[in-house]
């Protein structure tokens, strides 16, 4: 769906993008982190076709984004890192305005427009104007707005940014609405949590480059074929749970802090299953157990300390 | 066709506008200017002692003197709003920063170019209409033929345009509406008062050389064919008509301006991501 192949884009000051590659398959939700500077608005912008890149490729959709603009548009539905309202508009106006700009026709324009509001929740507020709405409004009225003109791809670029929790957190139950409705969506966050509960996978970026995606690609739920890492909490007593760990071979306690364990075993999934199923017939009270690894936000924090500043 | 007119850039722009407070604030001091100096013509006009001594008054020329009046103030009271409505246009839109969402539309370049014309020429054609009531007074005095009236206004409506589209060039330039808005205030003084001076220089030369200033060739008269007010004077009677005779090449340069600076504000704004 998204292809993008050894990308530079060179700003005054040396940032932008130096030979990114990214490959994203249609219905993937992608989360692209990295730090301040790192690439990331560029590379969406060009995604966007906002910017032009200077070498390199990149397809939306199967249209090469400085050939085909107008059908990578098309295609395509962008939210910038901190989008714009026309304040004075009322909401139905903004819509109104943003239906013609993607030459909706009748009767799928009024359709696309009413869609809108109940999306955004402001059908009540429809003759409001938009500088009357709060931010985590606007930003639902933007997000409906991208959304007026049925986007295969999503490219959003920090719409969390300034959001009350509570805004977050229903921006987070859309995105995750959208994605399971078939859209493909690429978003740039530096709140890993929200990335790390909605991403089917995410991709690191620093200094305009990739970071090593085997280092750092995520699949929710996915656990690695042959090193495991267990976290375990649970209650009571840890000899209990020692002994089970003693039973199996190379079985290694990597950390241990009052009733929590990080343990790496070697295996898949099944030899968690198998593992959790053994300190329960022992009789651990285990209250967490996560196979996962380590969260993104630890492979963030390895990744990023690791590189020089 | 039906895109140009039923651009949906057009109908915002429109709303927009006139929803601001200079929607009507503008209007009312430039009804006010034009018609104060209507009335300072007017009372000119009819003053029997002008010139130190008794005249006899026709209608003819109080019709002359308020036709001109009023054509003349009205050219320069909307060359001085010509840059408010069109050097902010664009970069309105990048202070809002709302023109990511235009150019990642199906909106295209000349689209969006297009509407922000139409709604800074249209709002000043919304003024120069307000005064035609005023215009037409001077038939009432009589000495105006309807033909000049055609022609002061096309005269006016041409550079007007010409003189909105480098509002937009500056303004698909400059990140900042203040920046913008002096950078096309510079640009109307180049024209207006740099041409005049370069033109009293030229002029007073070729006075010099060939002891008299009447029959100035057209290379002389050039700088001034930039000057906003060149084509009008063509209007203005006695010898001065004489003297400024080539209103067309001021109006093929007005028009060649406007065109180069939509030309240039539609390629910087299709690069404008840049500047985002």
């Amino acid at each position: 769906m998204i292809e993008v192949k050894d990308l530079h884009k060179e700003f005054r000051g040396g940032r932008g993008l130096k030979g990114f590659s990214l490959e994203i398959e249609a219905g993937e939700l992608v989360g692209l982190v990295g730090p301040n500077g790192a690439g990331k608005t560029t590379l969406i912008r060009i995604l966007s076709t906002l910017q032009p890149a200077d070498s390199g490729s990149a397809t939306v959709a199967s249209f090469d984004v400085s050939g085909k603009p107008a059908s990578v548009r098309a295609a395509v539905g962008y939210l910038p890192d901190v989008p714009g309202v026309y304040q004075d508009t009322r909401v139905d106006e903004f819509l109104e305005f943003f239906a013609d700009a993607f030459r909706l026709k009748e009767p799928r324009r009024t359709a696309a427009i009413e869609r809108a509001l109940e999306r955004s929740g402001l059908e009540d507020r429809k003759q409001d104007f938009v500088e009357q709405l709060s931010l985590g409004w606007k930003q639902r009225l933007l997000l409906a707005k991208t959304l007026m003109h049925d986007p295969k791809i999503l490219l959003l670029d920090e719409p969390a940014t300034g959001l009350d929790p509570l805004a977050r957190m229903a921006l987070r139950e859309e995105l995750k609405q959208l994605h399971a409705g078939g859209i493909t969506i690429l978003v740039s966050s530096h709140i890993l949590a929200d990335l790390e509960d909605i991403c089917t996978r995410v991709v690191f970026i620093a200094d305009g480059a990739n970071v090593s995606e085997a280092e750092c690609s995520m699949r929710r739920g996915a656990v690695a074929p042959a090193t495991l890492r267990c976290q375990v909490e649970f209650e009571g007593p840890a000899s209990a749970a020692d002994a089970v760990i003693g039973r199996i071979a190379d079985a290694r306690v990597l950390e241990r802090k009052g009733g929590r364990l990080v343990i790496e075993l070697q295996g898949g999934a099944k030899d968690a299953s198998a593992f959790l199923g053994e300190l329960l017939v022992a009789g651990v009270t285990v209250i967490h157990f996560d196979a996962r690894g380590p969260g993104l936000e630890e492979r963030y924090r390895r990744t990023f300390e690791e590189r020089p500043s | 066709m039906t895109r140009i007119i039923s651009n949906p850039m057009i109908r915002k722009e429109l709303r927009q506008r006139l929803r601001e407070r200079r929607a009507w604030l503008l209007p009312t001091l430039y009804l006010l200017v034009v018609s104060g100096t209507t009335l300072f013509a007017y009372s000119l006009a009819i003053d029997q002692t002008i010139g130190g001594g008794q005249r006899e008054i026709q209608g003819a020329d109080i019709g002359i003197a308020i036709f001109m009046t009023v054509i003349f103030t009205q050219i320069v009271a909307l060359l001085l709003m010509a840059p408010v409505f069109s050097a902010a246009a664009i970069t309105i839109e990048k202070e809002q920063r709302t023109l990511p969402g235009l150019l990642t539309s199906l909106l295209t370049t000349p689209q969006i170019w297009w509407g922000k014309f139409v709604v800074a020429v249209l709002f000043l054609l919304l003024l120069l209409s307000s005064g035609l009531p005023l215009l037409t007074l001077s038939f009432a005095f009589g000495g105006v033929e309807p033909m000049q009236l055609v022609y002061a206004i096309g005269s006016t409506v041409l550079v007007l345009a010409s003189i909105c589209a480098v509002g937009l060039w500056c303004s698909a330039m400059f990140r900042r509406s203040v920046h913008s808005t002096a950078a096309c205030y510079g640009l109307l003084l180049v024209l207006t008062v740099v041409t005049s001076v370069i033109f009293g220089f030229l002029a007073s030369h070729w006075s010099n050389t060939n002891g008299s200033a009447d029959q100035m060739p057209a290379y002389v008269q050039a700088p001034l064919f930039l000057n906003p007010l060149y084509p009008l004077l063509a209007l203005v009677s006695g010898d001065i008509r004489a003297e400024f005779s080539y209103p067309l090449s001021s109006w093929l340069l007005f028009a060649a301006m406007g065109c180069l600076a939509a030309a240039f504000a539609m390629r910087r704004l299709q690069r404008s991501g840049d500047q985002l």
